[in-house]
């Protein structure tokens, strides 16, 4: 949680973040609205809305790695960035671009790992617990969106490396 | 050999500066590659860490924190506590430290504690004549011992990860050790300003009134009453807990104080939606590396040899201290826990440690460690803000530290102090 003063400025990029932001707090709102609907229900009749759970959890997967891509363009993942900041400027804009690398690969892997992870829940015809619904529906977000994260990371990257040397 | 290349890539990765999620998640992957363990365990243990219904107070929490922060609750604490204090020599500073551990019960985030505070009460503070190394270390100090205040989001990680400790627990026994850590901070700092007269220049301005600077500030800490009296008397789950803080808190905000347009609620669902995403990284990232150090049987011979050391019981609590405090210096709370708890959790087991006791009093030496110079984030923060240098706080900061040494020691010794209110309410 690194605060706004202590993330360095990079340039903007081509796609906008915004769609990012708003679809992780669509998934924040929903989430906050189904649970609150669940109290509501509970206190009001004798429904039980625990199904609903299923659904919350999934919305908080999506918001995680919408969240996750925001966080990579605005350089707010925590990380240590006590020996980082102390190189000179040179070997900190390497660092910077060696680290955003790092994310990229973490998430291509995630993407193409998770591809077969909800290739196998699509293939075993595997359904959720609470619901029946058939699972990959709920595990297909997890290689679609950390595709995405890879891609802004890449990105940043490039823009980094385009940049200015200092 | 494998084991070696996880920690030693970990570390490379995450001195680099490397977001520690990655760090975890990459060690990890490169471990279950390297020992054939098949690829697919990577995207089930992301996928198993995050979906767990109990982390959705994460979210929740992180989002009422906001609320509270942006619709202006942290002034109005302020004001009650002047018109409480008065504005005499170190009052100010005390001030500071009751808004910084009052608002942390009810965010749950250090850094971004670390920064409102300072925004609210630094201008003040240098104006009445605190050096501004001092502002800095007792804010920061004071925004890191809130990870022990509940709703604290360090200690529902904790309570997740731990199953026989349930989160309302974990708060309970948070209250007592909390409210110590609040009077091990102010009392030395209420010390100090008086003996080198700072705060002195403050006296001048009026006292604000009493009973309606209470009401807003009473309107405002009753998020705290309906939290935990809803979670004590299981009106709620903490997860709904959470929730209905937020919509008072959107009631408080829109209706009562009108600070906050629709514009602003928009603006902190993306800022709560990320913050909530990046301690959500770190968890299912490093439920990769967890679990390649469970598969490759790194821990037990770790744990074992730590409680074959010869020590007794005292001796291995010391290397634990040491151990979280430094690590605390440099990693926040979240990220300890998740990373050092599976191999603390069966050294706890050995000596037959509560695991509610255990779990308060490693987030006790993990606050010591977020305030400790020269790396504590806390501390980066409110020096960035208030342009001090972190050298520059250590004469101050040391006092604390010194004092917090002692509470620790305290909850140590008598593990009622943590123990005595979960049990009087009947929570584990």
């Amino acid at each position: 949680m690194t605060p706004p003063e202590l993330s360095s400025p990079t340039a903007q990029p081509r796609v906008s973040l915004k769609i990012e932001e708003f679809l992780a707090a669509l998934a924040l709102g929903l989430v906050a609205l189904i649970t609150f609907a669940n109290v509501l229900i509970r206190y009001f009749s004798d429904l039980s809305f625990a199904f609903t759970e299923e659904v919350s959890v999934c919305l908080m997967v999506i918001m995680t790695f919408l969240g996750a891509s925001v966080a990579v363009v605005r350089n707010h993942h925590m990380r240590i960035s006590f020996l980082a900041d102390r190189l000179p400027a040179l070997w900190q804009r390497r660092a910077s671009i060696f680290s955003l690398l790092m994310i990229h690969v973490m998430f291509l892997i995630l993407a193409v790992s998770g591809a077969l992870f909800a290739y196998d829940d699509f293939r075993f015809e595997v359904t959720s617990p609470a619901l029946g619904l058939p699972q990959w529906i709920y595990t297909l977000w997890l290689p679609l969106l950390s595709l995405v994260v890879a891609g802004r990371a890449a990105g940043a990257a490039l823009r980094l490396l385009r940049g200015p040397t200092p | 050999m494998i084991s070696t290349g996880l920690f030693l890539g970990f570390f490379a990765l995450l001195l680099i500066g490397v977001p520690i999620s990655v760090a975890l998640g990459l060690a990890g992957t490169g471990a279950i590659f390297a020992a054939k363990l098949g690829i697919l365990a990577v995207p089930t243990n992301v996928y198993a860490g995050i979906a767990k219904y109990p982390l959705l107070t994460i979210p929740m929490f992180v989002f009422a924190g906001t609320i509270f922060e942006r619709s202006g609750v942290a002034q109005k604490l302020v004001r009650f506590a002047t018109a409480l204090i008065g504005r005499g020599p170190g009052s100010l500073a005390v001030i500071a430290i009751v808004v910084a551990m009052m608002m942390g019960g009810i965010s749950g985030s250090g850094p971004a504690i670390a920064a409102a505070v300072t925004g609210v009460m630094a201008p003040s503070m240098l104006r009445a004549g605190y050096p501004s190394a001092f502002t800095a270390g007792i804010i920061a100090a004071a925004a890191a011992t809130d990870i022990l205040i509940p709703p604290s989001v360090a200690l529902i990680i904790y309570s997740v990860l731990v199953p026989s400790a349930p989160a309302t627990a974990m708060f309970a026994a948070g209250v007592i050790p909390g409210t110590l850590a609040g009077l091990a901070l102010i009392l030395p700092t209420w010390w100090l300003a008086r003996r080198h007269g700072f705060g002195a220049n403050a006296t001048g301005e009026p006292r604000p009134p009493f009973w309606s600077s209470f009401r807003d500030a009473f309107l405002g800490l009753f998020a705290k009453v309906l939290i935990l009296g809803g979670l004590r008397f299981g009106f709620f789950t903490p997860t709904e807990a959470a929730v209905v803080a937020v919509v008072y808190g959107l009631f408080l905000g829109i209706v009562i104080y009108r600070t906050l347009s629709w514009r602003d609620i928009y603006q902190m669902m993306v800022e709560s939606a990320e913050i909530s995403a990046i301690i959500l990284t770190v968890v299912a990232l490093a439920s990769v590396f967890g679990w390649a150090m469970s598969t490759l049987s790194i821990i037990d011979p770790i744990a074992q040899g730590i409680t074959q050391l010869g020590l007794n019981q005292y001796g291995v609590m010391a290397l634990l201290i040491v151990l979280l405090i430094v690590v605390g210096t440099f990693l926040d709370g979240v990220s300890t826990f998740i990373i050092l708890l599976p191999l603390l959790i069966p050294i706890a087991q050995t000596y037959h440690w509560d695991l509610v006791w255990f779990g308060v009093i490693l987030t006790l030496k993990i606050a010591i460690g977020q305030f400790t110079p020269p790396m504590a984030v806390n501390l980066m923060v409110s020096c960035r803000i208030t342009g001090a240098r972190i050298e520059a706080t250590v004469p101050w900061v040391g006092w604390l530290i010194l004092t917090m040494l002692l509470t620790l020691a305290l909850v140590i010794a008598f593990p009622a102090l943590a123990l005595w209110l979960p049990h009087y309410l009947n929570l584990n």
